[in-house]
């Protein structure tokens, strides 16, 4: 099949990093050969737009099948993958999230996107804790404006210590804040905690072509007008009209190979529609196939030359894995019954949020733990579902004046906050358990430290302040860190198992992904990220790539690979 | 469209869906025993606590079998929802107490119409029915509360639920209805379960279109250009709440 196309790089996987990766390469007049586990997938003629919960099974609820709700734009993933199990060590609780298709998780996340600063690169610098990135927030933040650029970012700069200003002209607008939102800004306010837009992958001018948001139709459920940016409707499109990429779908890699001298050579890839196992040359490998899932496949790819998994030198694959923290409270505001309607869909997500505000308090040791937080905001008149709120009675009509006076009227604060990483925080091959093609799996060790509990203790309290100064009353006392904090993997932000750093002995890859061990092999997903600031991960996974790839091709070019 | 037809057997709720298969609900006894049997329930609702509370009343020990049929899968058609992802097995005579309640708990008011009137019985039959873990618990709640319900109709009014005066029924409701610290321990259990039947049964009706448009809910349309944010009206009320709370954007 590829005998016209004389592909110079192989990546595997088509989600944030794999496809900035591809379309870097493509742009630069590379030809790329792309590698997907799961099925092609269209939202342009998959996205069930506007579709209401009424006409899911269900009310749309989720389930083991779909686990987000049955709209949810994953398909054949989730917390479970059929024939694909991973195993878990004693005490651990760990949920690892996949998605089998093309464009991987980009085709469901949250969309967040705040820039890394220089305070959230040099942690350790500061605090002696984790490990410091190999470069300073000034070099990669023209990679942030590029990048924030191409994927089209809503949000303004609000330049605020935990909020980097992104290059003038580069943000798109946000959106009005909803009611419930400035009730929390002011509230927040109040308690000296600033309260501003979120930024988020969402256009709000039209872009390439990619139209600008309509306010409608949940962006979970993907998005056919190409507004919520996916890589399906953007990056890997963009690159496919390059002619400089070739996509196989349904290609599930085994093993990077070797030759005998130890050098990397080609991978071996099981084609899933007929279980053949296919085996290719490859000049240059990019992995991005997740965190995890990259760092399984080195660690599977054991050879003579490299007996502990490929790269692995450092034996650092596999450990320093890091999730968010998360955790959450909500109330019933008193002061929202009965308020005025009005279309609150907004761009479906936080219009306003709450970023990390405790630098200086930190600084000067004011707080038991390192590290920051941010809280995004769940509020407003939301499409029914097959939830309603409120501790209702009765029934007749005086049951549809309660559920109508509570309409509207919560509000959840949600904490994300940064995890340190920790020895008991890793993942290893589970040799006793293999997937339906022989791959052994993946198995997760979890542990949660004294860090992650003291912030999350910190973040209930001030959560409950919040909404009590909004009028909220609590008869409850908040849970222990421990009833609150969710489970290692739940955020889905889980980064940090292959490691960036300045020497092959305590890092996997260079500043540019590259893996000490093989010249020839980069990782450009999130399994690179030297710590795991309390901001979503995806932004930065795309700037990295684009920046990575981009030295990758001058490589290339020059002919130094 | 769906109602409940009232004959001199009682009543029968008639779908407007068809129902491609119906199997029969098995093994259901209405023993009216008092064993304990814990009711599932939401985080919202308040728990019952079995151990502590004295154990009074009847309640139906079920012994329901397990829901075996496969789920809609990972990659359902999701522009065509299916319309009937696994069999429905709600009984006709359950199906005739689930619409009965459901337009009791929503009635016909003015235009709006009633739970039945927008196929919600159907959409509980559909939930009670699945093979997820959640609805299985749903499911074993709902239909012991079913039992209950006419058990203590039974007793009450030597007949069933569907053949009470509306009188009749309201007087039962008032016992089962209300779930809170005062709720008399014989009907704790009933008003738990009946809770959660209550929450599915508006969300249900909240999901019909008549419904969404009853609670109010004004989006999923496309809006031309930016935005618009709150109204005048939304912003005038939130103004008057931040100034009662003592606080300013």
């Amino acid at each position: 099949m590829m005998k016209d196309f004389d592909y110079q790089v192989v990546v595997v996987g088509s989600g944030a990093g794999g496809a900035m990766a591809a379309y870097t390469l493509a742009k630069a007049g590379h030809k790329v050969l792309m590698l997907e586990a799961g099925r092609d997938y269209d939202p342009k003629t998959e996205t069930p737009m506007f579709k209401t919960n009424g006409q899911a099974p269900l009310m749309g609820a989720g389930n083991v099948d779909k686990d987000f709700g049955f709209y949810d734009a994953t398909v054949d993933g989730g917390w479970t993958v059929p024939n694909e199990p991973y195993t878990t060590g004693k005490d651990s609780d760990f949920l690892w999230w996949r998605a089998r298709m093309l464009g991987g998780r980009t085709n469901h996340w949250g969309r967040y996107s705040l820039r890394f600063s220089e305070h959230d690169f040099k942690g350790k610098s500061r605090d002696g804790l984790g490990a410091d990135w190999p470069f300073e927030y000034q070099e990669l933040a023209p990679w942030y404006d590029k990048t924030e650029a191409l994927v089209g970012i809503c949000g303004t700069n609000t330049g605020l210590d935990d909020m980097p200003d992104s290059a003038e002209g580069v943000l798109q607008p946000p959106p009005k804040p909803r009611v419930p939102e400035l009730l929390v800004a002011a509230a927040a306010k109040k308690l000296g905690i600033p309260a501003v837009p979120m930024h988020r992958a969402v256009l709000t001018r039209p872009k390439d072509d990619r139209q600008a948001c309509f306010y409608a139709t949940p962006c979970g459920h993907g998005c056919s007008i190409g507004a919520a940016f996916q890589t399906t409707t953007s990056l890997i499109p963009m690159a496919l009209a390059t002619g400089n990429l070739k996509i196989i779908t349904d290609a599930m890699v085994r093993k990077v190979d070797v030759d005998s001298k130890g050098k990397v050579n080609g991978l071996t890839y099981v084609d899933k529609k007929t279980s053949q196992d296919i085996k290719i040359p490859a000049k240059v490998v990019i992995l991005a196939a997740s965190a995890c899932e990259s760092a399984r496949l080195l660690l599977n790819s054991k050879s003579e030359h490299h007996p502990n998994g490929l790269a692995n030198s450092s034996m650092q694959v596999g450990r320093n894995i890091m999730d968010s923290t998360g955790t959450g409270l909500g109330a019933h505001i008193p002061a929202l019954e009965g308020r005025p309607i009005y279309n609150e869909d907004g761009h479906t997500a936080n219009h306003l949020f709450i970023p990390w505000w405790g630098h200086k308090s930190q600084t000067k040791g004011e707080l038991d733990f390192p590290r920051g937080y941010h809280f995004e905001l769940g509020t407003g008149f939301r499409a029914p579902g097959a939830g309603v709120s409120g501790d209702l009675q009765g029934y007749g009509k005086s049951l549809k004046e309660q559920a109508k006076k509570h309409y509207g009227a919560g509000v959840y604060l949600a904490l994300r906050g940064e995890m340190l990483p920790n020895e008991h925080c890793y993942m290893e091959i589970d040799e006793a358990v293999r997937d339906k093609w022989g791959i052994p799996v993946a198995k997760f060790h979890w542990k949660w430290s004294e860090h992650e509990l003291k912030q999350v203790e910190h973040g209930l309290k001030t959560a409950k302040a919040i909404l009590e100064t909004m009028g909220a009353t609590f008869t409850e006392p908040l849970p222990s860190a421990e009833q609150a904090i969710l489970k290692g993997g739940q955020i889905i932000h889980e980064v940090g198992s292959t490691r960036m750093g300045e020497s092959p002995k305590e890092s996997v890859t260079n500043q540019y992904g590259q893996t000490w061990d093989c010249d020839n092999v980069f990782v450009m997903d999130a399994g690179v990220f030297a710590s795991n600031p309390h901001k979503n991960c995806t932004l930065t996974i795309m700037t990295l790539a684009m920046r990575n790839a981009t030295w990758l091709a001058e490589q290339l070019t020059n002919g130094e690979l | 469209m769906a109602k409940v037809i009232k004959n001199d057997k009682g009543a029968l709720y008639q779908s407007t869906i068809s129902r491609r298969e119906s199997l029969k609900w098995l093994g259901v006894l209405s023993a009216s025993a008092l064993l304990p049997s814990l009711v599932g329930c939401d985080v919202n609702d308040k728990a019952v606590d079995v151990a502590k509370e004295a154990i009074k009343g009847h309640w139906p020990d079920l012994s329901l079998p397990p829901i075996s049929v496969k789920g809609y899968g990972k990659d359902p058609d999701m522009i065509i929802p299916p319309s009937s992802p696994w069999p429905k097995t709600l009984s006709a005579e359950h199906l005739t107490l689930v619409a009965i309640l459901a337009d009791i708990l929503v009635p016909r008011d003015g235009d709006v119409p009633s739970a039945t009137e927008v196929n919600v019985p159907d959409v509980i039959d559909e939930w009670v029915s699945a093979p997820y873990k959640r609805q299985q618990d749903d499911r074993l709640t709902i239909l012991s509360m079913l039992v209950w319900i006419d058990d203590e109709s039974t007793l009450r009014f030597a007949k069933g639920f569907a053949g009470l005066s509306s009188v009749e029924q309201l007087m039962i409701m008032d016992d089962v209805a209300y779930h809170t610290d005062e709720t008399p321990a014989q009907y704790k259990r009933v008003a738990a379960a009946f809770s959660r039947f209550r929450k599915l049964a508006l969300a249900a009706f909240f999901c019909s279109p008549e419904g969404t448009k009853d609670l109010g809910y004004v989006g999923n349309v496309p809006i031309a250009g930016d935005y618009p944010g709150p109204t005048d009206e939304a912003m005038e009320h939130l103004n008057k709440a931040l100034a009662n709370l003592g606080l300013a954007l």
